[in-house]
């Protein structure tokens, strides 16, 4: 048995034993992202538009995310929206600011693990950076929405009286406690993946001025920098959407 | 209206301070004034792969140092793929490296110039971060600026020291990581110490679970020589890494389930302790999947453009999967085990301190 399978099974295990039946939906959950992500680079490899598996591969991972394992119709709906607009502006942010940053590809530092590897494959490595960033940040913000949006949606059932003014004050203070922790997840998810790479840049004496513009430190800080923007942004359209809804809600049951 | 002002005020003088801060640097930089392609080739490998290869000439003018406003004249080859190489265009700012060499001039390119984008990216974020939240929002950057230096102090620990068990250094380092994001959010407090308690027993019974596991299945098809940029012992590096990777999923999930049962225990002060175990699985239940997904998510993304290399290389998928995403998975399976292990440590913890107590803050 490989190490992997066996981490996987004692994961599936767990996640019965403290979640129950709802416990194993978030397991499949899990599983099913893994082969979206899977085929998304199978099929990037086959020559099809690195953007456009991305569009696809992110609105099913969204899907995936939020409706498996959440009941509740109105907020999960509002989430899920929220995040598919969320996913086309940071496209619409990413794509050119990759460009300018020209970090796509491999960096010098790599050159160990790729000297063996002929590097004209063919492959549009931009597009291919852009579909990492985007895809990266997805599980942020589908955290973020479904937090908000449902911690909203509890809150309104609630207090049937709480104004508009409130729902959106309310919203930035779970928005607020949910970033701190979230900014840590990802940091820490992201450095620590780069902890090798730190020792490195530190062996070989870099200095501030060759941080700030290397291909791998800049790529990586941007990568955390686009989900801070994502999860930001998420929790004001989230807010705005839920907001707008509950008070669609009550003008119908109003009049 | 003024403040919005100041804002786009504030990001024009950082982009026009970005692009002209050459003189900031020791390196030579240079801007290129003309670009002219000499020749144009097509290749194809073994796999049937095409691409095309240009050599261009580049003129750039260097704009700081002792060779400033110097014209020097360089070929730039460049494929389209781009893997490791780039096309410059007219306008760009590239690092150069220029050596005298028995009174001979050598140059060369060195690198392209990043800093622009990385800083307005930045200004991005602060400015989103200061509209929602004002000065708390500044707060949370803070939190990261200072793990971030804790972090590079551990870095540089690490590389002076040079220990054999440089593991328990970064095993360390996350601890110091716990108490200090987890004080600067919650403050000092019954709930931060129950905080971390949960995140301590949460983390350190999934790193035993994982290492257990290897060991039983003598690591069978994890790689840790795989790790990119490795300078030390691989394995106890990617075991920090993960460690690390582990630490904020888990302190994500034990700071959503014991705020909530504490802020329960304050609306409703009878409230059992059983009960409180119960309401805190049900918050767990509800978060560890979306939690799980992010670390997903993370790791996987990170490995997309090996992956691409080895499979448009003739490579295997098995193969493929052990060699670029295998240490990804393991991390994830691992923090996975984590934050289900902290559900019911955190419940468990939260409702044994609060179950008998008067009062939330004794």
């Amino acid at each position: 048995m490989s190490t992997i399978s066996l981490l996987t099974l004692i994961l599936m295990i767990l996640m019965i034993l403290v979640g129950g039946k709802s416990g194993f939906t978030s397991f499949l959950s899990v599983v099913f992202n893994f082969l979206i992500l899977f085929a998304a680079v199978i099929l990037i490899t086959g020559g099809i538009s690195a953007i456009g598996v991305t569009f696809f591969a992110g609105v099913c991972i969204l899907a995936i995310t939020i409706f498996m394992g959440n009941k509740n119709e109105t907020s999960t709906n509002t989430a899920f929206v929220a995040t598919l607009i969320v996913m086309v502006i940071m496209l619409l942010l990413i794509v050119p600011l990759d460009y300018f940053a020209q970090i796509k590809g491999f960096s010098n530092e790599q050159s160990e693990e790729i000297e063996a590897f002929n590097l004209l494959v063919g492959a549009n490595f931009e597009t291919i950076l852009i579909s990492t960033t985007v895809l990266s940040t997805l599980g942020a913000i589908a955290e973020a929405a479904v937090a908000i949006s449902s911690g909203l949606e509890e809150l309104s059932e609630q207090n049937p009286g709480i104004t508009i003014a409130e729902i959106f004050k309310s919203g930035r203070t779970i928005g607020f406690q949910i970033m701190g922790m979230t900014f840590n997840t990802l940091f820490f998810g992201m450095f620590g993946g780069d902890l090798a790479l730190f020792i490195l840049l530190y062996k070989l004496n870099a200095n501030f001025g060759y941080y700030l513009n290397s291909k791998i430190f800049v790529g990586e800080c941007m990568a955390v920098l686009y989900s801070a923007v994502a999860v930001i942004l998420v929790i004001w359209i989230t807010t705005y959407l839920m907001g707008r809804k509950i008070n669609q809600k009550r003008k119908g049951t109003d009049f | 209206m003024l403040k919005l002002l100041l804002i786009v005020l504030s990001g024009l003088i950082l982009y026009i301070f970005a692009s002209n801060d050459a003189f900031l640097y020791k390196q030579p930089v240079g801007k290129v004034e003309n670009v002219s392609v000499k020749s144009v080739s097509k290749t194809k490998d073994t796999f049937n792969n095409q691409d095309k290869i240009t050599v261009q000439e580049v003129t750039f003018k260097i704009l700081n140092g002792k060779y400033r406003n110097k014209i020097v004249k360089l070929r730039n080859t460049y494929s389209r793929s781009g893997g490791l190489d780039q096309e410059y265009k007219v306008g760009n700012q590239v690092f150069l490296t220029i050596k005298k060499h028995h009174g001979k001039v050598n140059s060369s390119i060195s690198h392209y110039k990043r800093d622009v984008c990385l800083v307005m990216l930045l200004w991005l974020v602060i400015v989103l971060l200061y509209a929602t939240m004002k000065l708390n929002g500044l707060k949370t950057l803070l939190s990261v600026a200072v793990n971030f230096v804790v972090f590079l102090i551990f870095v540089q620990l690490d590389v002076m020291l040079n220990l054999t068990h440089f593991f328990w250094l970064f095993a360390a380092a996350a601890f110091i990581f716990t108490i200090l994001s987890l004080w600067l959010v919650i403050g000092v407090n019954k709930q931060w110490f129950v905080t971390c308690a949960s995140v301590v027993s949460g983390t350190v019974i999934a790193l035993l679970i994982g290492l257990i596991a290897m060991s039983v299945t003598n690591g069978k098809g994890v790689h840790y020589e795989a790790l990119d940029y490795a300078t030390q012992s691989p394995k106890q590096l990617f075991l920090a890494a993960t460690v690390i990777g582990l630490l904020g999923t888990v302190m994500d999930a034990a700071t959503d389930i014991v705020s909530t049962l504490f802020e329960m225990k304050r609306t409703d002060e009878k409230i059992s302790e059983g009960q409180l175990f119960k309401s805190g699985m049900a918050v767990g239940r509800s978060i560890m999947g979306p939690l799980i997904n992010v670390l997903l998510m993370i790791f996987f993304a990170e490995t997309f453009t090996m992956a691409i290399l080895y499979f448009k290389t003739g490579n295997s998928i098995a193969y493929t999967f052990e060699w670029t995403m295998a240490l990804g998975i393991v991390q994830t399976l691992v923090s996975g085990i984590g934050v289900t292990l902290v559900i019911p440590c955190a419940s468990f913890l939260s409702a044994k301190v609060l179950g008998g107590a008067q009062d939330v803050n004794d």
